[in-house]
């Protein structure tokens, strides 16, 4: 049973809760269109596989994002405690700008919560990472945060210290493509601990 | 109920000379303080009522006007409409008005202070001054500022009102007017044809007495600074009030009914009665000889005058939005027969990226490799990787034609029977049904006896290969993810089994353009040069399709090559 990463996903893209989801291989892929400060962006998220075997796989999917979103699930500490190496690994792969959040998923399951609140909270704030709980399965929160990710990789484009131009910056300016939205994709990476 | 208010209340009406206005204070008190252990036992209800009259009131304001009231006390100048006003700018005038109901807000509130100036008494200045203390008193025994302000002009207004010589009717109305400035949603331009009535039927100041305020107002507009200091707080209020009337009513009731209940309900209620008969007649006024006030809305500018301004701005705007709707139109055309971007929406563009990027992480592995060994083994190693790439070189075009399917199976089933063996020493389990799955409904596509345009099947052949390209980008990106985490590996195997399924894909994509081409074909051709500069283009594409396919081929070799040094 994984943290829950491709039922976020899927929640985020299609507003639907996948109940059995099989494990996901290598990495997978969603889109979604949203707009910030009125501006059109196009939202590819990859979605690794938390599995150990593919650590090594994903690792090579790092590079170049933009954003990304780490999540543990709070009903077993174990994924909890993973979460400083999956850390290293982001903050090792992607450029120093790269947008960080963490989600504590299954938020819905409070009654096995494994993990506070507050504690996750502290490790966010002390690492610098966003933080919510969210639920995939609800829906609760899941919108939140792949929005304010968007918003805060957006707001570092526009203070500057996310540059377009640079080869891995993750994102694409797509002004001349007719119809087409106008900036695009910061490719967050959806990260996990498992 | 704190008596802070009534304090207030109190303060602000005392230090008027006049007899006249002793008699209204004391009329003010009959009601208000006299039957006191009456009152307490009456208030809920009383509230209740006032609540009900009140919202009675606001509801018909609407329609009835009300507004026309508080414009008839202020200049009336400020809210000319100019006649030239098309439709096309009310959206501007409406702006204005707001502004102008804003102003208004504020500007009853010094009529209520005018006019009370206006009574004759001069003592203006004390009175304000000796009210301030209590007021900064009363500030901060109320846990409510917001309400207490609402309270605060309101009894400023109605303190105003009381001393003025215009009844109770008017005194109430410049307190309502303060209440409901934000309401008001009637449009200046009936508002204004009101107040002109109203200005000649109700006892309205003359223009005389008018101008003599005006000038008033202005030397006092130092002194009421001081009230002009609550305003603010209400300016966005009476803003957010204009959204929903109903709603932001009942913020400001509570202000209301406050006030109310150390002041005398009665008065109130019974200055409501007033104002709506007088709203009535109003209306009725208006609406006399003129149902719908049709005629007045003519005088106004809204009529005929503007007529071909308006629908001349119409068609331009029309026009405009056809010629923006038709570049649009095209550009997404142009958009849904583009190959590539066709190609990104049915992520094979991703799917590539992704492989490209563990190809390059792969093949530094690899060098890292061969510069981590003996050099006679580096010779060795080179060899072995070199022996893998010709592996995966593509066979010729061999012709030997493969056994014809047999007749019970229909062509996606051959398809999928031709990638899985294939693909059966490769030792992974890739996913076709995705693949078969289109081919189907390709299929039905082609085979349909709908009527469908050269232009629909050409962009649904462009977007069926774009989208069987991807599919099969695909199938390379994950052999690739599943062969690095395979525990045996067999290059040869794999290199072959890679290597067939290219030769299957790209047949599956040269069928895939044959069937579209066909169907064109098959048409009866009213312009058969377009018809074949579209089937020219599906063959194109059929050939970038490969290519892509190909490509995605090239990309998996390291990860065959890794798992043979």
């Amino acid at each position: 049973m994984g943290v829950g990463k491709s039922c976020l996903l899927h929640q985020f893209t299609d507003k639907k809760f996948m109940a059995d989801c099989p494990h996901t291989i290598g990495v997978e892929f969603g889109t979604r269109i949203i707009e910030v400060a009125g501006q059109k962006i196009k939202l590819q998220i990859w979605d690794t596989a938390g599995q150990e075997r593919f650590r090594a796989v994903t690792r090579s999917y790092y590079r170049g994002a933009a954003g990304a979103l780490m999540v543990y699930d709070i009903t077993r500490r174990s994924t909890y405690n993973h979460l400083s190496s999956w850390l290293t690994d982001t903050r090792n792969l992607t450029n120093p700008s790269t947008v960080i959040f963490l989600i504590g998923n299954k938020s819905d399951l409070d009654a096995q919560r494994d993990v506070t609140y507050e504690e996750a909270k502290q490790f966010a704030d002390e690492n610098g990472l966003m933080f919510v709980e969210a639920s995939a399965k609800t829906g609760q929160n899941v919108e939140e945060a792949f929005l304010e990710t968007a918003k805060k990789i957006y707001q570092s484009i526009q203070d500057g210290r996310l540059d377009l131009n640079a080869a891995e910056s993750g994102v694409q300016h797509k002004p001349a493509s007719p119809g087409r939205p106008l900036a695009a994709p910061p490719a967050a990476r959806d990260n996990c601990a498992c | 109920m704190p008596t802070s208010d009534s304090e207030d209340f109190e303060s602000a009406d005392e230090g008027h000379g006049s007899p006249v206005k002793k008699e209204r204070k004391k009329r003010l008190s009959s009601s208000n303080y006299s039957d006191n252990a009456l009152e307490t036992d009456q208030k809920s209800h009383n509230t209740q009522n006032l609540t009900n009259s009140l919202n009675k009131s606001v509801e018909k304001e609407g329609t009835d006007g009300w507004d026309d009231f508080e414009i008839d006390e202020n200049e009336p100048v400020s809210l000319n409409v100019p006649p030239s006003a098309t439709k096309v700018e009310k959206k501007d005038t409406k702006v204005t008005n707001e502004e102008t109901m804003i102003k208004e807000s504020k500007k009853s509130q010094d009529t209520g202070w005018d006019d009370f100036d206006d009574w004759g008494d001069d003592e203006y200045c004390s009175n304000i001054q000796k009210t301030e203390p209590h007021k900064t008193q009363s500030h901060s025994l109320q846990p409510d500022p917001d309400i207490k302000a609402v309270t605060d002009r309101l009894a400023a207004a109605s303190t105003g009102g009381s001393s003025a010589g215009w009844g109770w009717g008017w005194s109430v109305d410049s307190l309502l007017s303060t209440a409901t400035a934000g309401f008001t949603n009637i449009t200046s331009q009936v508002s204004q044809g009101i107040s002109t009535v109203l200005e000649t039927s109700i006892g309205a100041p003359d223009p005389e007495e008018l101008a003599r305020r005006n000038i008033k107002e202005r030397e006092d507009e130092s002194k009421t600074s001081k009230e002009e200091s609550l305003t603010p707080k209400e300016v966005p209020e009476n803003k957010e009030k204009d959204n929903g009337e109903a709603f932001q009513f009942g913020s400001l009731l509570s202000g209301v009914t406050k006030f109310v209940e150390t002041t005398s309900t009665k008065v109130i209620s019974g200055g409501l009665d007033t104002l709506e008969t007088i709203g009535k007649k109003t209306m009725a006024v208006l609406e006399d000889g003129d149902p719908g006030l049709a005629k007045k809305r003519a005088l106004l500018g809204l009529g005929t005058g503007d007529k071909p301004v308006l629908s001349q701005v119409l068609r331009e705007a029309k026009a405009k939005a056809d010629e923006e709707d038709k570049i649009k139109e095209e550009k997404r055309e142009a958009k849904e027969v583009h190959y590539e971007n066709l190609f990104d929406d049915f992520e094979g563009l991703v799917h590539l990226e992704a492989l490209e990027m563990l190809s390059k992480q792969v093949s530094m592995r690899i060098e890292e490799r061969l510069s981590g060994v003996a050099s006679e083994k580096r010779q060795d190693m080179k060899e072995t990787l070199q022996q893998v790439a010709e592996l995966c070189e593509m066979p010729e075009e061999d012709d030997d034609d493969e056994e014809p399917p047999s007749e019970d199976m229909s062509k996606p089933d051959v398809l999928h029977e031709r990638l899985q063996t294939a693909t059966q020493d490769l030792g992974l389990k890739l996913q076709f049904q995705p693949l078969v799955k289109q081919y189907k409904e390709v299929l039905d596509y082609v085979t349909s006896d709908s009527e469908a345009t050269v232009k629909a099947i050409y962009k649904r052949a462009v977007s069926g290969l774009a989208q069987a390209t991807a599919l099969s980008v695909e199938q390379y990106h994950k052999a690739a993810e599943m062969l690095l985490v395979k525990t045996r590996r067999s290059t040869a195997d794999e290199a072959d089994a890679l290597t067939q399924m290219t030769v299957v894909l790209t047949k599956h994509i040269s069928e895939l353009a044959t069937l579209f081409t066909e169907k064109l074909n098959s048409l009866p051709a009213d312009n058969k040069a377009q018809t074949n500069n579209y089937i020219t283009n599906i063959f194109l594409e059929a050939g970038n399709s490969s290519t892509y396919i190909q490509n995605a081929f090239q990309l998996a070799l390291p990860i065959l090559q890794i798992g043979a040094v």
